[in-house]
């Protein structure tokens, strides 16, 4: 066994010369941080510009147009710079959600037989993929602020929804906390009872079913608390309107924007997912006897989504990342909040440092849920 | 297109920082081995500084980047204006991309002592104010209550009005852009009920709107806006020339020197200041580091302060903007300039 131990000698010592060569590579990265950092906060003070971290505990002395909890103009930055963290979340969570339904929507209708759902699909997805997202998002917002009325003869469904100038305002519940616990509790019993009964009777589509009849119960519920607790309905109160919630033309115009050309992209990966799979599985899947929407629904789909999954990962990493093109129409997310701290107090490293921070932290999290998710859809097939 | 700028303004500064520091005073030799002043200017601020389809420069700004070149390269026309928006401007200076920035910023302590930069004077003393569509009836700043009010990022502006409101029990709701142009095509279009930023900004927004009588300026000027051109920090003589071209252009209109008539002026005038002022007797420009007719060429090449303002803001301009304030100490103003003695 003389020459087995010698192997595994050798094998020990080649790992520990790994180690050594990743750790002073790893030391020698450290020193050039070190030095740049060094070299940065000694040139800053030659120059007498101020540095450090110590400004965010100062109060930031400027108005926030969104928010999402509360903040005046009295609170530190680094509350402010958390107001701009919710608004940057609260559109990329929206854009992600829309996104997805609309892309998958449309990456599945793309295939359809019928000419004019596929040209249609086809003609949305060339629109809004190859023109710049800047661009789409300038035209949006500039068609809301110049097409729609004022706030005072705004657009009104019978009092439950207003469009204008000021965005769109929505009629909720009276006691909004309760009513949207009954609205949650609602989507979750939909939800469980819908996946059951799908298990039951039907043989695929089981997740899908479920997201329906969780949407219809949370809808209902909705409807029932706003019934029973009386809806705070919108209304004009001098220049502003008031009561009911409210989304800004600047939200509508990145929510939609970033939906729609994330979408575009979603439905090419939907599509090259299912038309990657192979001819077989449709043939097969259509000699059983099924349908040809069942083939999609039991055969192609799931199989698609498995090859859709990664591409799709980068997708919403990009719409988080493009979400901070905000500042061109006015909407308060993290990089616009940035932006005014950087000119109240100067301290641009500091700030952009912050930026780069969030924005990593929300990837990563991205990418952690996104491979979960590819590990349970790459499972062996039961 | 506007694009964001900070970013990348930022990463010069870092840039610059990571860099070896730089020697100061040398500011001076690289603008005369440039053959070129590069100066900082607003991307459209009309009567301060506008481009126009030419590519031509006009502005009280612009002009003061002209006197600076005349005095410095002896030829008013070596100029290479940098277009910054509010943001990017100090980032800019800080990080040495221009000589002098001659932007309508706002001098103010923050500024002054934290940004690694230096104000040299004020060249137009202004006021933040509000503008509002007639049509909303609107005839005091005290009335906008709940009001959305569009308002530019990076400006003094954005601070001032949270502390209005604040100060008067009142509410709104703020719409930041990060250019002015941004901000007027929402304003026009009537994103918000109130635009708000410095006095000379809103009458110049006003010229752009598609019909200037549909807004009104409302009366109440609620800040100090005194604005100037301002310089890096640690290059004093460099700081002095700049200094003293703002207050040549100012004394120069005290003493009744204009453009068309220094050339008689100087072979005439024998008042002693006068004379002084124009090279023919004494050398001040030695003390500065340039020649003796440093202050002549201003006068010559671009014209006192006066006739700046005149050409530039003046009732014969879009911008129709009163002396107001910004008259000499003589005729009831606050333009005063220490003596060039």
């Amino acid at each position: 066994m003389g020459g087995d131990a010698a192997w595994r000698a050798r094998q020990r010592a080649k790992r520990r010369r790994d180690w050594l060569i990743q750790g002073a590579g790893a030391l020698v990265l450290l020193a050039l941080a070190f030095l740049l950092a060094r070299n940065v906060h000694e040139n800053l003070g030659a120059r007498q510009i101020k540095s450090g971290f110590d400004f965010l505990r100062d109060p930031a002395g400027f108005n926030i147009g969104e928010l999402l909890f509360d903040y005046s103009s009295r609170d530190s930055y680094l509350r402010a710079f958390a107001v701009g963290m919710s608004n940057t979340l609260r559109v990329a969570l929206a854009g992600i959600v829309l996104a997805s339904v609309l892309g998958v929507g449309i990456g599945l209708l793309r295939l359809s037989r019928h000419p004019l759902v596929a040209g249609l699909c086809a003609a949305f997805v060339e629109v809004f993929r190859n023109v710049p997202l800047l661009i789409q998002l300038l035209a949006i917002y500039l068609l809301i602020t110049e097409l729609l009325p004022g706030s005072s003869d705004a657009l009104s469904l019978e009092g439950f929804a207003l469009l204008s100038k000021e965005g769109l305002q929505v009629a909720v519940p009276e006691s909004l906390g309760p009513s949207l616990l009954a609205v949650l509790a609602a989507f979750a019993a939909g939800a469980a009872l819908g996946y059951a009964a799908a298990k039951r009777w039907l043989e695929v589509g089981a997740g899908l079913v479920a997201l329906a009849a969780g949407g219809a119960a949370a809808i209902v519920a909705f409807l029932l608390a706003g019934a029973v607790a009386g809806w705070s309905r919108p209304v004009l109160d001098g220049f502003l309107i008031s009561g009911g919630a409210s989304l800004t033309p600047e939200f509508l115009a990145l929510w939609l924007g970033l939906s729609l050309f994330t979408a575009a992209s979603i439905a090419e990966i939907v599509r090259a997912g299912a038309l990657a799979v192979p001819e077989g599985q449709w043939h097969a899947a259509l000699a059983l006897g099924m349908t040809r929407r069942q083939a999609i629904a039991g055969a192609i789909f799931p199989q698609a989504l498995r090859l859709a999954v990664p591409p799709l990962a980068s997708q919403y990493m990009n719409l988080i990342k493009n979400s901070s093109l905000a500042v061109v129409i006015g909407y308060p997310d993290l990089v616009s909040i940035g932006n005014t701290s950087i000119n109240q107090n100067g301290q641009a490293l500091e700030v952009i440092l912050i930026i780069m921070a969030v924005y990593l932290s929300l990837n990563l999290v991205v990418a952690l849920v996104m491979s979960a998710v590819n590990a349970r859809v790459t499972r062996a097939p039961r | 297109m506007p694009m964001r700028h900070t970013i990348p303004a930022a990463l010069a500064v870092a840039a610059a920082a990571v860099a070896l520091p730089a020697h100061a005073g040398k500011t001076l030799d690289a603008v005369k081995a440039r053959g070129q002043l590069v100066c900082g200017v607003n991307t459209s601020g009309p009567g301060f500084s506008n481009a126009d389809s030419q590519g031509k420069w006009t502005g009280l700004d612009v002009d003061f980047c002209r006197a600076v070149a005349a005095a410095v390269l002896n030829d008013a026309s070596k100029v290479k204006f940098v277009p910054l928006n509010s943001q990017q401007r100090f980032t800019s200076l800080q990080a040495g991309e221009i000589d002098v920035l001659s932007r309508n910023s706002t001098w103010t302590l923050t500024r002054d002592a934290s940004l690694g930069v230096v104000f040299a004077g004020i060249n137009y003393f202004d006021g933040q104010g509000f503008m509002v569509p007639k049509k909303l009836k609107i005839d005091s700043a005290k009335k906008m209550n709940g009001a959305t009010v569009c308002v530019q990022a990076g400006t003094t502006s954005e601070k001032n009005v949270a502390d209005y409101f604040g100060a008067n029990g009142m509410k709104y709701k703020p719409v930041v852009f990060d250019t002015a142009e941004a901000i007027t095509s929402a304003f026009f279009a009537g994103r918000c009920q109130v635009y708000t930023t410095d006095m000379s900004d809103l009458a110049g927004a006003r010229t752009k709107a598609p019909n200037a009588d549909d807004y009104v300026i409302l009366p109440q000027v609620i800040s100090k806006e005194p604005l100037g051109p301002s310089v890096r920090r640690g290059d004093d003589e460099w700081f002095q020339i700049v200094r003293w071209t703002l207050y040549a252009m100012i004394d120069a209109e005290e003493n009744g020197l204009t453009q068309a008539n220094v050339d008689q002026q100087k072979a005439t005038n024998k008042d002693p200041g006068v004379q002084r002022f124009l090279g023919v007797s004494e050398d001040t420009g030695k003390l500065l580091g340039l020649d003796k007719e440093w202050a002549y060429r201003i006068v010559k090449q671009v014209g006192n302060y006066g006739e700046s303002f005149e050409r530039n803001l003046g009732p014969n301009t879009p911008v129709k903007l009163p002396r107001g304030v910004n008259n000499l100490w003589t005729k009831g103003g606050l333009m005063y300039a220490p003596p060039i003695r």
